[in-house]
C-alpha cells in the first residue's frame, strides 16, 4: 500500500525526464524496425494486389485472400496443419501428464530423468530429425525392426505407393510428439509442485487410493495447467515447419507437396513464387487463428488467477 | 507396505522404459556417426559400431562440407547476437521496471500483446528490409533482426520488479547513479533469470533455421543447421556423415543443457514459452 | 543537525497523508514518529529523506532549504524496514558501498567500514552475505551503511518491526547506544509506542496526517492533548468511561453511579470521557470515590491486573499483592490525582 502510493508519486526525483530514452532506444530501434514496421507492413501488403518485390502493385484489394483460400495448395496445407496440431498435442500432453505425474515423486536419480526427458527441447529438430529419417526408413529402420517384432509389416513411413504417401504425417507427427513433450513435460512439473501436498496427505489419511488421488486430487488440480499447455502448444505447432525440413530433404513430403503446412506455404508464396502479397495475405490467416488462441489462453489464465 | 514398494516398481519401470525412448534417438544419432556403411545399412540393426573411435565419417563430413566454417558462423552469430539483444534487454527492462516516465505501462502492454505475432507474419517485411541494407548474404542478417526481444524483455522485467523498491533508495540515497545502481546492484541480483535468459537465447540462435535459410544462399555463410540442410542434399546416399555432422551440431546444446539444466528448466517453467 | 519543518503537506490525490506540519527537532535528538498504520509517518519520513517530493511547505536542514534537493544531495543515511542489503555483496562490502560510490580507493573503503562495524558490534561477519545473518545483524549492517558517509540526518523506517520480540528489545537498545555515541540527529518511525516511549528523546504523535502532540515521551503520557493520545500510549491502556457532570462537579455514569473527581474546568451538564489510567486507581481505601466489583483476574508475574465492574463497564485496574481478591467481591476505589483526564466526548480534546 505504502509502496504503490510512493511509486506513483515518486516523479521524477530519481531520473530526469529524458533518462528513460537513453534505456530504451537500443531496444526501440529494433523493435520498430524488425517488429512494429514488419506488422503494419504486412496488413498493408495483403490487401495490394499483385505486390512484387520491387514494390509496384496493380490495386487494392482482397484479391490476395481469396486466392489464398481458393488455393487447393493453401486447403491441403490447412488440412496437414490442423492434423498436426489435433494429433500431436493431445498425444503428447497425455504422455506429458504421464511422465510428470511420475516425476514429481520422491525418486532417486532425477537429474538423469530429467535429462533424459528434457534434452529434445534444446537441441535442433532439423539435426536430430536426420536420425529420425535414418530410424524411419522403410527397409533398415530400427522402427519397422521393432515392428516386425510383433509380426506386423515394414512400413513405408517417407515414402509414397501409387502416388500416395499416407504415412507421411505420421512421421512428422511422430517426431513433432517426441518433440513437443519436454516442454510439456516441465510446465505440467511446475504446475504439480504448486499443489499444496497437504491435500494428498488429507486424501490419503482419509484412504484414498492412488488412482482416486490422481484422479480426484491431481487433474482437477492441474487442470488449468494442462488447459494453458494446450493452448501454448496448439500455438507453436500451427507454426509447424522446421520438424518436416529432415525428412525429404527440405521438401514438404516425398512428392515435395503432399505435406505443405501454413509456414511452409506462406514461405512457398513468399520466396520460390514471389508473391509477397498473397504470402502476407496468408501470415495473417496464420496470425488470426494464433489470435483466437492466445486469447483464449489469456481467458483461461485470468479465470485461473480468480 | 507391500503396496507401495509395487507402486514404486512401476513408477521406475515406467519412467525408465519412456527415459531409454526419449534418449534413444540421441543414442542412436552418435552411435550412427561411429558406423560403417555397412554397419549404417546393415538389417537387422547393429546396436553398437564395431569401432567407437572410427572418426572417419566426421572427417569425411568435414571434408565433404566446411563444417568447420558453418560452426564457426553460428558460434560468431549467437555470441554477438546473444550479447547485444542481452544488452538491449537489460536496458529496456531496467527502464520499465524501474524509471518513470509517461505512458509506460500502457507501453508495456502493447509490447506483450506484439509477442503472439509470429515470426513468420514479419519474415516478409523483414527480408525486403534487409535486402535494403544491403546485409543478404552477410553474418550481420542473422544478428541484426535479433538485437531486441519482447519476450526476454518481458521476463527480465518481471524479475526486476520483485527486487525491492528500498534497494533502489538506499543506493540513490548513496548517490549511486541510475547505471551504476543497474550494473552494481540489480543486474548482479538478478544473474540466475539473466543466466536463463541467456541460456534459452543462445539455444534459439543456434538452431534457428528458416530466417537463415532464406537470407543466406552462399557457401561461406552458412550456420550449422542450413549447413547441414544443404549437406542432406548433397551427400547423397551417405546418411551417416550426414549423422555425424548433426552430431557436432547438437553436441554443444547438449553439453549447455547438461551443465544448466535447472536454469533452463526454471526459465521454461516460468515463461511458460519456449525460447 | 537542526530539522525544521514548515507548513509541510502531502497529498495523494484526494487524500492528505500529511496536515500542515509545522515543528523543529534540535541537534542531537532521537525523535520518534509514532502513530497507527496510514498515519502518515512514512510519507513523512520520505518527504525528509527526499523520495517522496513535498506538495507544499518547506524542510530545513541547519538553516537550508532542502526541500527541492535531491535525495542524494541532503546527507542523509537511511535504514529501512527490510534492511534493503545487497544480497550480492558481503557484509563488508556492503557497508562500504557509499564509499565506493564517492570513489574512494578500496583500502581506505575498507578500513572506515571495518571501523563502522566495530560500531554497531558486527565486526565478526565481515565476509558473510547477508542471508547468512540473523535479522538483527542485518539490522546492524544495514545501520553501519547508514552512517558511514557520517550523515547530517539518520533516518529509520520501522526499523524493528521484521524482529522478534526478544531481538526487538535488544536493537533498541543498540539502536539507542549507536545514536548517543555518534551523536547524530536521528528520525526513527514505529507503530509501537512501547518502543516509542523507550527510546526517544522526543514522540511525534500523528493519526490520519494530522498532528497530535508532539512532546517529551514522559509528558506525553503524563499529559495527554486528546483522548487518542491518552489511549495509544501507555500498557495496559487507559480506562475510558462515558458520562455526564453533575451539579457537584463529578462524574456520573449512565447507570447513575458517581465518580467524585477533582477537576474546575469541567462544565454542569457536559458530555465527557473520563480517562483513568490503571495504575491511577487505588483499591479498598478507607475513602473512597467510587465502588466496583471484580469481574476476573489476571497474573502478570510481578503485578495482578483484574477487570472490575463500574457501572455497565469493565475497567482495569492492579491488584495489591498483600490482599487475595476473589471474583464477585466488592471494593472501593480511590483515584489517586495523577493519570485522570477528562476528554470532551464529541471533539475528544482535553478538559
Amino acid at each position: 500500500m505504502k509502496n504503490v502510493k510512493n511509486k506513483s508519486n515518486e516523479a521524477n526525483i530519481f531520473n530526469r525526464k529524458w533518462e528513460p530514452l537513453i534505456y530504451l532506444l537500443p531496444f526501440a530501434v529494433g523493435l520498430l524496425i524488425f517488429t512494429v514496421y514488419p506488422i503494419i507492413n504486412v496488413v498493408i501488403m495483403s490487401f495490394k494486389e499483385g505486390y512484387r518485390l520491387s514494390g509496384a502493385f496493380n490495386g487494392w484489394g482482397l484479391a490476395n485472400y481469396i486466392k489464398v483460400l481458393n488455393d487447393p495448395l493453401f486447403k491441403n496445407a490447412i488440412k496437414n496443419t490442423f492434423t498436426y496440431v489435433f494429433t500431436v498435442v493431445p498425444i503428447a500432453t497425455i504422455l506429458s501428464i504421464i511422465v510428470a505425474v511420475l516425476l514429481n515423486q520422491k525418486i532417486k536419480g532425477i537429474a538423469l530423468f530429467q535429462t533424459a526427458y528434457f534434452l529434445p527441447m534444446v537441441t535442433s529438430a532439423i539435426a536430430v530429425g536426420l536420425v529420425w529419417k535414418y530410424m524411419f526408413n522403410t527397409d533398415i529402420g530400427v522402427i519397422n525392426w521393432v515392428l516386425g517384432l510383433f509380426g506386423i509389416d515394414p512400413i513405408n513411413w517417407l515414402g509414397a505407393s501409387n502416388g500416395v504417401a499416407p504415412y507421411n504425417i505420421w512421421v512428422i507427427c511422430i517426431f513433432g510428439i517426441w518433440n513437443m513433450m519436454p516442454f510439456t513435460i516441465i510446465l505440467l512439473l511446475s504446475g504439480l509442485q504448486n499443489i499444496d501436498p497437504l491435500y494428498y496427505t488429507a486424501a490419503r489419511v482419509d484412504g484414498a487410493n492412488s488412482l482416486k488421488i490422481f484422479t480426484r486430487i491431481t487433474l482437477p488440480l492441474l487442470s488449468p495447467t494442462i488447459f494453458l499447455t494446450l493452448i501454448v502448444n496448439m500455438i507453436s505447432s500451427f507454426k509447424v515447419y522446421n520438424d518436416v525440413i529432415p525428412f525429404w530433404r527440405g521438401e514438404a513430403g516425398v512428392t515435395g507437396r503432399n505435406l505443405f503446412t501454413f509456414v511452409y506455404y506462406i514461405k512457398n508464396a513468399f520466396y520460390s513464387n514471389k508473391k509477397l502479397g498473397v504470402a502476407a495475405a496468408a501470415s495473417i490467416l496464420l496470425f488470426g487463428i494464433i489470435f483466437v488462441f492466445t486469447m483464449l489462453q489469456r481467458y483461461i489464465q485470468k479465470k485461473a488467477k480468480n | 507396505m507391500k503396496k507401495i514398494k509395487i507402486g514404486h516398481v512401476f513408477t521406475y519401470v515406467v519412467l525408465i522404459f519412456g527415459a531409454l525412448l526419449m534418449i534413444f534417438p540421441f543414442y542412436w544419432m552418435i552411435a550412427t556417426s561411429f558406423k560403417t556403411a555397412a554397419e549404417y545399412s546393415s538389417y537387422p540393426p547393429v546396436w553398437a559400431p564395431s569401432n567407437w573411435l572410427n572418426f572417419s565419417n566426421f572427417i569425411e563430413a568435414f571434408k565433404a562440407a566446411p563444417f568447420g566454417r558453418y560452426f564457426l558462423n553460428s558460434v560468431v552469430v549467437t555470441v554477438i547476437s546473444v550479447t547485444i539483444n542481452s544488452f538491449t534487454t537489460i536496458c529496456a527492462s531496467f527502464a520499465f521496471s524501474r524509471l518513470k516516465f509517461k505512458g509506460r505501462d500502457f507501453l508495456f502492454g502493447c509490447l506483450l500483446s506484439f509477442m503472439m505475432v509470429p515470426f513468420e507474419m514479419l519474415v516478409i517485411t523483414n527480408y525486403q528490409t534487409v535486402s535494403k541494407l544491403r546485409l543478404i548474404n552477410t553474418l550481420a542478417v542473422l544478428i541484426v533482426p535479433f538485437t531486441t526481444s519482447i519476450f526476454y524483455t518481458y521476463i527480465l522485467k518481471g524479475f526486476f520488479d520483485t527486487i525491492s523498491d528500498s534497494l533502489y533508495y538506499s543506493a540513490r540515497i548513496d548517490g549511486a547513479s541510475n547505471w551504476k545502481y543497474l550494473w552494481r546492484v540489480m543486474v548482479p541480483i538478478a544473474k540466475p533469470s539473466l543466466v536463463t535468459i541467456i541460456l534459452l537465447n543462445t539455444i534459439a540462435s543456434w538452431n534457428s533455421y528458416l530466417w537463415t535459410s532464406l537470407t543466406i544462399t552462399s557457401n561461406i555463410n552458412r550456420t550449422i543447421p542450413l549447413g547441414l540442410t544443404v549437406f542432406m542434399t548433397d551427400a547423397g546416399s551417405n546418411q551417416q556423415l550426414q549423422l555425424a555432422a548433426a552430431t557436432v551440431t547438437v553436441l554443444p546444446m547438449i553439453i549447455i543443457f547438461i551443465f544448466s539444466r535447472k536454469y533452463i528448466v526454471n526459465g521454461v517453467a516460468r515463461g511458460g514459452i519456449k525460447g | 543537525m537542526r530539522v525544521k519543518i514548515e507548513n509541510l503537506t502531502k497529498k495523494f490525490g484526494d487524500v492528505t497523508a500529511v496536515d500542515n506540519f509545522t515543528m523543529t527537532f534540535e541537534d542531537g535528538e532521537l525523535v520518534v514518529l509514532l502513530g497507527p498504520s496510514g498515519c502518515g509517518k512514512s510519507t513523512m519520513l520520505n518527504m525528509l529523506s527526499g523520495i517522496l517530493p513535498v506538495t507544499s511547505g518547506k524542510i530545513f536542514f541547519d538553516g537550508d532549504d532542502v526541500t527541492d534537493l535531491p535525495p542524494q544531495d541532503r546527507g542523509i543515511g537511511i535504514c529501512f524496514q527490510n534492511y534493503a542489503l545487497y544480497p550480492h555483496m558481503t557484509v563488508l562490502e556492503n557497508i562500504a558501498f557509499p564509499l565506493e560510490i564517492k570513489k574512494i580507493n578500496k583500502k581506505e573503503r575498507n578500513e572506515q567500514a571495518k571501523k563502522m562495524a566495530q560500531l554497531v558490534h558486527i565486526e565478526n561477519y565481515l565476509n558473510r552475505k547477508p542471508r547468512e545473518l540473523s535479522g538483527g545483524q542485518q539490522q546492524r549492517v544495514a545501520i553501519a551503511r547508514a552512517l558511514i558517509k557520517n550523515p547530517r540526518l539518520l533516518l529509520l523506517d520501522e526499523p524493528l518491526s521484521n524482529l522478534d520480540a526478544r531481538l526487538r528489545l535488544e536493537m533498541r537498545e543498540e539502536i539507542r547506544r549507536i545514536q548517543q555515541e555518534t551523536g547524530v540527529t536521528t528520525i526513527f518511525v514505529t507503530h509501537d509506542q512501547e518502543e516509542a516511549m523507550s527510546i526517544s528523546d522526543k514522540i511525534v504523535l500523528m493519526k490520519d496526517g494530522k498532528l497530535q502532540q508532539l512532546d517529551s515521551p514522559q509528558e506525553l503520557y503524563d499529559d495527554p492533548h486528546n483522548e487518542f493520545v491518552a489511549s495509544f500510549l501507555g500498557n495496559p491502556p487507559i480506562n475510558k468511561l462515558n458520562g455526564v457532570i453533575n451539579q457537584d462537579g463529578n462524574f456520573v455514569l449512565e447507570t447513575g453511579d458517581v465518580i467524585k473527581i477533582n477537576n474546575p474546568q469541567a462544565k454542569v451538564g457536559e458530555k465527557v470521557v473520563l480517562g483513568i489510567r490503571p495504575e491511577a486507581i487505588m483499591l479498598n481505601q478507607n475513602e473512597h470515590d467510587m465502588t466496583a466489583t471484580i469481574v476476573q483476574r489476571y497474573t502478570m508475574g510481578k503485578e495482578e491486573l483484574a477487570f472490575v465492574k463500574v457501572g455497565n463497564s469493565e475497567i482495569r485496574v492492579y491488584l495489591s499483592n498483600d490482599y487475595t481478591y476473589k471474583v464477585g467481591e466488592q471494593v472501593n476505589i480511590k483515584l489517586r490525582n495523577k493519570g485522570i483526564f477528562l476528554f470532551d466526548q464529541q471533539t475528544g480534546a482535553r478538559i
